[in-house]
């Protein structure tokens, strides 16, 4: 086994199911093209075979080495963080921040942008440790008006109005006071 | 040459809306690119139906304008946040943002004005003196195998940075071209990957990928450090670059702008490969390798001169050819349309006051940069003292917004989100961010010219070799993924070795 550890092997099964998800769904769309001789699902099988071969490849090395990095690599990111101040609550609260954003997502088309702004914002606010109510809702405010200010006034950018009431009247009542004001210039 | 650019400077300079929207242009792509979360291409894709109204010299000038600002814009946050506004500015945050971290915002960002500069207005030259000859020289000479044969050459630059090994920079590059595969194959028109979902038959958007991959996981990144104290605000310094340090890379430079032109000149490459090349040959050449990725300046210097240096070499393609190189140019070509004009070698001939009021408006904006650039580093490196917890939601806000205004898709937004989270768990495990960046965006075209250049040859590969150009990358490319190879190979021998004998 040399260096190989748990974790290793979860992050290779997980490739390799990715790289079986993709060659069985393949067959969905093994039509073929009258003009290309190697059809529709050459080029992604030959992504996945390659694949296969650099998992393979990264087993070896990881056998051999580890997590140690390759020497002479360029550019690697240093993002890993020590074990220290590692609690219960501070992996509650980056889950949290992950989630957050597609849940934000995810509200889009039935709340639309102008509602679901300013909450998704303060609440961004608030997991990264701002604890200040005026604080909260005076960058919440900023940000909005920014982002309202430059995408909706300025640049009449078209975002999403929610489908669902009230939320869709809201975004209805924002874009008549924007053709409003643009009506006063 | 001299006639008709003067000819077109004063019909840039000589009407007041023009100028207007010649600043416009540079300002807005300058800021677009520079304000963490939204890039150039938000700003022209919002532009677009605007540009209708305008005269079509005015409309294609603005959007060359904003390519040329932008790319020098996107710098600014792959510096100081790790933040690419571009994909083109990838390589630059390698070196950018550790310079940053170290207290060298200032040098950083002064070196990428310079040499964004330097590379941009080297280009716009060329591009004036040799757009027609270098057209007729890539239409004789550059075919789909030669463009098959770049990508695969760009690939496997891409594969030797970033990641933590040699196999997880490959992986991360099969990744993006497993993600570029999603919606229609580019030859018949069938629908790959949608898993039943309509609006992934269009398959997935770039920007929303890119924005996913560099600004959310970014943002989580740095949201992780602060949940678990380990967050370190990067040092304000605005510091810049001395002439004599700028003066030791006068070869990267040179290099640089060579690289990127060639590169620029490619239909469909455009500069985001132009600046992994640049940034590829500025280590391969470098005494001082070790450094890259650590905060070498050479690193900011190359990337950045080879991006800019791509913007004037990409117009010739789609101005001679009606080709465009990149996302920004596919948008000119729309803009064109809206006039009833189509890019093309009848341009030079129909429209030769439209062509020489974009070469003029192309050389004064990256002039501009120059000036405008200086005045403005100061000034924007004050975004470095805005505490992180009220910068993350703004930069999350015009991510979103940027996402969702290319195609009006809800899903979009979805995308980049989930690319954060990707992004997020990759980069903690030492996969290459850029690497599947550029899998992504040169998957399509890859396979495109690869299919293209097949049928070209009946499906004798061997063809491929017998065709100069594309037989030395081809080459080139080999050479480069079996130098990486030969090196992880070289590691795993020293490290049994160790572990056989550790006394040695």
């Amino acid at each position: 086994m040399g260096q190989l550890s748990k974790s290793h092997l979860i992050e290779a099964s997980v490739w390799l199911v990715i790289a079986i998800v993709f060659f069985v769904y393949s067959f969905e769309f093994n039509q073929e093209i009258e003009i290309y001789k190697f059809g529709a699902t050459a080029w992604p099988r030959s992504i996945l075979f390659m694949l296969i071969l650099v998992i393979t490849g990264n087993l070896f090395y990881q056998r051999a080495n580890g997590d140690a990095p390759q020497q002479g690599r360029v550019g690697i990111s240093e993002d890993d963080i020590s074990d220290a101040n590692k609690s219960l609550s501070s992996f509650l609260n980056i889950g949290s921040f992950i989630i957050l954003p597609l849940l934000f997502a995810w509200s889009l088309k039935p709340v639309g942008f102008y509602v679901a702004t300013p909450i998704f914002t303060a609440l961004v606010i608030v997991l990264l440790g701002e604890q200040r109510l005026r604080w909260i809702i005076g960058i919440t405010s900023l940000i909005y008006a920014l982002i309202i200010g430059l995408f909706m006034i300025v640049l009449n950018a078209p975002l999403p109005q929610g489908t669902v009431s009230p939320f869709y009247d809201f975004s209805a009542f924002m874009l008549r006071m924007n053709t409003q004001l643009q009506h006063l210039f | 040459m001299i006639e008709n650019f003067l000819a077109g400077s004063a019909a840039l300079f000589g009407d007041p809306i023009t100028i207007l929207i010649f600043i416009f242009g540079v300002i807005g792509g300058m800021l677009f690119g520079a304000i963490p979360g939204v890039s150039m291409l938000t700003l022209a894709a919002i532009l677009l139906p605007f540009s209708a109204g305008l005269e079509p010299a005015q409309g294609v000038m603005l959007f060359a304008v904003i390519y040329c600002t932008g790319t020098y814009g996107g710098a600014i946050t792959a510096i100081l946040f790790n933040i690419p506004g571009a994909p083109e500015n990838a390589p630059t945050a390698f070196d950018g943002y550790p310079m940053t971290k170290k207290g060298m915002a200032g040098k950083a960002v002064g070196a990428a004005v310079l040499c964004s500069a330097v590379g941009g207005t080297a280009s716009a030259l060329l591009m004036m003196a040799a757009t027609e000859p270098l057209a007729k020289w890539a239409i004789r000479n550059i075919g789909p195998p030669e463009i098959f044969a770049l990508v695969f050459f760009g690939l496997a630059v891409a594969s030797s940075v970033g990641g933590k090994t040699i196999w997880k920079g490959w992986m991360s590059v099969m990744l993006g071209l497993l993600v570029a595969t999603v919606g229609q194959d580019p030859v018949g028109g069938i629908n790959r990957y949608n898993f039943g979902m309509t609006d992934l038959a269009a398959g997935i958007a770039f920007v929303p990928a890119i924005l996913g991959f560099f600004a959310v996981s970014e943002i989580f990144i740095q949201a992780e450090k602060r949940a678990f104290g380990q967050y370190n605000a990067p040092k304000l310094n605005v510091d810049f670059p001395t002439f004599r340090e700028l003066w030791r890379y006068k070869i990267a430079v040179v290099r640089s702008i060579f690289v990127g032109f060639f590169c620029g000149i490619l239909p469909g490459i455009g500069a985001t490969l132009a600046a992994f090349m640049g940034y590829g040959e500025a280590v391969r050449w470098s005494k001082d390798k070790e450094s890259f990725g650590k905060g070498n300046l050479e690193g900011v210097i190359s990337s950045e001169t080879a991006n800019n240096a791509a913007t004037g070499a990409a117009m010739i393609p789609l101005l001679a050819l009606g080709l465009p190189g990149g996302a920004l140019t596919a948008i000119m070509v729309a803009v064109f349309q809206f006039h009833d004009m189509e890019p093309g070698p009848l341009i030079f001939y129909n429209s030769p006051e439209l062509i020489w009021v974009v070469f003029a408006a192309m050389f004064y904006a990256n002039v501009s940069i120059l000036f405008i650039g200086l005045i403005e580093t100061k000034t924007i490196l004050q975004l470095l003292r805005i505490p992180f917890h009220f910068l993350a939601p703004m930069i999350l806000m015009l991510a979103s917004i940027g996402s969702y205004i290319g195609r009006g898709l809800v899903l979009d937004v979805m995308v980049m989100f989930l690319a954060g989270m990707i992004g997020f768990l990759l980069r903690r495990s030492g996969y290459s961010i850029p690497g599947i960046v550029l899998g992504i965006i040169l998957g399509k075209i890859g396979e495109q010219n690869f299919a293209q250049g097949m049928q070209m040859v009946h499906y004798d590969l061997i063809v491929y070799l017998t065709r100069p150009i594309c037989a030395l990358l081809i080459l080139a490319g080999f050479i480069t993924l079996g130098a990486g190879i030969y090196k992880a190979l070289k590691a795993n021998k020293v490290t049994v070795k160790n572990v056989k004998s550790p006394s040695v």
